[in-house]
């Protein structure tokens, strides 16, 4: 997390453009979705690594920002009769200003207590959104219209790719730089002259605004938001994904993304009839994950280190 | 060269059209020689994973059947029933796998009003039955017009509360009614039909919602004892209705109890009995599944088997939990369904079949509920009994009556 993989990350990406092409031709018509699925967290974890991994703010709360996000576009669907897919800007833009507002206190609290905030932001949307039940249907939820799944695919996964370059440019140059000066040492990126305010309200902002997308996707993939689909434990999954996804840049956060769709569903799949267990095997998994990532996080670093000594045109950080 | 080409072209859409033609008579998706595949979505993990149960009788009772029956025309039924965690996207999610990967013929038993809502329009644009839903909400028996592909299992939510309204006014018209109610669809339709059936006899002097969320209801019974109310409805799930009677007793309030059935399984009201027993004597409730806890069906046949059923099929479950017997009560309906979906069963055979039921003999209901439909009233089970807490288990008020809309 700490190290943006350059170039050579972007080259990689590339590389995977012309896989995202065939694999419509190679796997089942359910795995599409699936992998559509997989977009949608793949967006709302690179918002949290925006915040969390660069700016080094605690995030408990981007399911509620997700919630803005979904709940914008199937509003515009439902009650306004909007094309789905024109909504995944707004939405972005909604929850991005949600998350400037919630970034003023945030600059106040830090750590935990920052964390017990956003929290808590997660815990009382849902019931927030049933509050307003004229325009969000409460506990019954909006529908939007049904896709095939190899249209899910397509949207999100461009999306998620036009995301992914934003973002590699954005913490590539000078505010990607801010932030982790304000990460490592607030004294020392004031001293420089970083606006502080500014750069942490910003980030939650933007960070925010990749959330909403992510929103928009999912109510847009599920075709139906309800309340009950932005659970606290959404929040918390999208965080371990980016602890597991932490391997150093932003395309590995693609795995983080992926354990949380597919380890899920296999981990219910293992034992139905057990009480308890889909939960417990999900929790083993998570912590042989997290060994497996801070076994190779040091492997990484190590690699990095070594091609800073050997050429000059690695400019990383630190 | 060219001519080969136009030769191998020639063939390709021949063999196209044929393939065409044999596709048209092919049976529908789910549907082999000798298996008939079906699928459900269920919480097994997160908040409301006690439903599992709901899923795992069901199994066991399709297993004794292809055990003992050799299946449904000498089809076995395979069940698969997939975890949602209680999440509606998730919902969304394990249905799309179950019609499009595991291509199972029919959606079965799938549990949660806003999950079931939530694949409705996918089920029913695809023509997949989405049949005996495992909720109470009166929408999937009614709306079957824009709905063809659905149909309901339970008394509606409605019904219940009218059967309650009904009960006070007939038994105490003067009664002042305090209500805790979950605040989503299902708390709202239990107020309805009470309001409904009431008929502007008893008053309603408070109401409480709390979230589902929630983490207990202590405010929300608190509030409710000071309107001074003579009877009090817990319209809440297990967890919440045990808080509500424990509060309330500690508070030392003594109305007449209400508790929907959702929550009045033995092995729940035995929670609250042991910890707010002046409040728990008394208590009224429906029910129209035999509860394997209760000694007036001890040596009831159907009881006895559900309690073999259990040991063979679903050992490590705890069988005192009613939802298993539900479970077999709607796998029971289903087989009769299926074996009048003709041979082999296509989809629309099943949904004519689920819209003209008439089973009086399903064992698992209490004696005298008829299982009935027509393609305009798709409520299966449409009576119930009301029932009484006393000697630490239920007993029948009256006969049975309508729970009708």
């Amino acid at each position: 997390m700490r190290r943006l993989g350059g170039l050579w990350e972007l080259i990689v990406a590339a590389a995977l453009v012309p896989v995202a092409f065939l694999v419509p031709h190679l796997v089942g018509d359910f795995r599409l979705f699936q992998l559509a699925t997989v977009a949608v967290y793949f967006v709302a974890i690179l918002g949290l690594a925006i915040l969390t991994g660069w700016s080094g703010q605690i995030s408990l709360g981007h399911g509620a920002f997700m919630a803005i996000g979904a709940y914008t576009s199937a509003i515009l669907v439902f009650h306004h009769q909007w094309t789905d897919w024109l909504t995944i800007p707004v939405a972005g833009v909604v929850a991005g200003v949600a998350g400037l507002l919630m970034g003023i206190p945030a600059l106040r609290l830090s750590g935990l207590y920052l964390a017990l905030v956003t929290f808590a932001l997660a815990v009382s949307v849902p019931s927030l959104i049933k509050k307003w039940e004229s325009q969000t249907g409460g506990s019954s939820g909006l529908f939007l219209n049904l896709h095939s799944n190899a249209w899910l695919y397509r949207t999100t996964w461009i999306v998620a790719a036009i995301l992914y370059v934003a973002a590699w440019l954005m913490l590539r140059g000078k505010f990607g730089r801010a932030l982790r000066a304000v990460r490592d040492s607030e004294i020392a990126a004031a001293s420089s002259g970083i606006n502080l305010a500014l750069v942490k309200t910003v980030a939650f902002g933007i960070s925010a605004f990749y959330a909403g997308v992510a929103g928009s996707l999912l109510a847009i993939t599920a075709a139906y938001v309800n309340p009950n689909s932005f659970p606290v434990t959404l929040s918390i999954y999208l965080l371990v994904g980016l602890v597991v996804g932490s391997l150093g840049g932003l395309l590995p956060l693609l795995l983080g993304a992926a354990f949380i769709e597919y380890v899920q569903v296999y981990a219910s799949k293992l034992a139905p009839e057990k009480p308890g267990l889909p939960t417990l095997v999900f929790g083993a998994a998570l912590i042989l994950a997290v060994f497996a990532v801070s076994a190779i996080r040091p492997l990484v670093d190590r690699w990095h280190t070594v091609r800073e000594q050997r050429g000059p045109a690695a400019v990383e950080e630190t | 060269m060219r001519a080969l080409a136009t030769t191998v072209g020639a063939l390709a859409c021949a063999l196209a059209l044929a393939v065409g033609a044999t596709g048209a008579t092919k049976a529908d998706p789910g549907v082999g020689a000798t298996t008939i595949k079906i699928g459900g979505t269920v919480p097994l993990s997160g908040v409301a994973s006690a439903y599992r149960a709901v899923a795992v009788g069901a199994a066991a009772y399709f297993k004794y059947w292809n055990d003992t029956n050799g299946g449904v025309n000498k089809r076995k039924i395979e069940y698969v029933y997939l975890d949602d965690a209680y999440d509606p996207s998730k919902t969304v999610e394990q249905t799309r796998r179950l019609i499009q990967e595991e291509q199972v013929f029919a959606v079965f038993n799938s549990l949660g009003t806003e999950h079931n809502l939530a694949v409705r329009p996918l089920l029913n644009q695809a023509k997949v039955p989405q049949v005996f839903v495992a909720s109470g909400a009166l929408s999937f028996g009614r709306d079957y017009r824009s709905n063809p592909w659905t149909i309901g299992f339970l008394p509606t939510y409605v019904a219940e509360g009218t059967i309650y309204g009904k009960y006070l006014r007939a038994t105490k018209p003067k009664s002042k009614i305090a209500v805790l109610y979950q605040d989503d669809d299902y708390g709202k339709e239990l107020i309805r039909g009470l309001k409904k059936g009431l008929a502007g006899r008893g008053r309603i002097v408070a109401q409480q919602g709390y979230d589902v969320a929630a983490s207990d209801v202590n405010s929300q019974v608190a509030r409710l004892k000071s309107s001074r109310a003579n009877v009090f409805m817990v319209f809440a799930t297990p967890k919440f209705a045990i808080q509500a009677f424990i509060q309330a007793n500690k508070l030392g309030w003594r109305p007449q109890m209400f508790v929907n059935q959702v929550s009045s399984a033995s092995n729940v009201m035995k929670i609250i009995q042991s910890s707010a027993a002046p409040l728990a004597s008394n208590a009224l409730s429906i029910g129209f599944v035999k509860d394997p806890t209760d000694p007036r069906f001890k040596k009831d046949p159907a009881i006895k088997l559900y309690n073999r059923v259990m040991a063979k099929y679903a050992p490590g479950a705890d069988v005192k939990d009613v939802y298993h017997v539900y479970a077999m009560a709607v796998a029971r309906e289903f087989i009769n369904a299926l074996a009048h979906a003709g041979n082999p069963p296509t989809r629309a055979a099943l949904m004519r079949a689920v819209t003209h039921m008439n089973d009086k003999k399903n064992p698992f209901l209490y004696p005298g509920v008829t299982v009935k439909t027509t393609p305009q009233a798709r409520f299966p089970i449409s009576q119930a009994q009301v029932i009484r807490w006393r000697g630490g288990h239920w007993n029948a008020v009256g006969k049975l009556v309508s729970a009708r809309g």
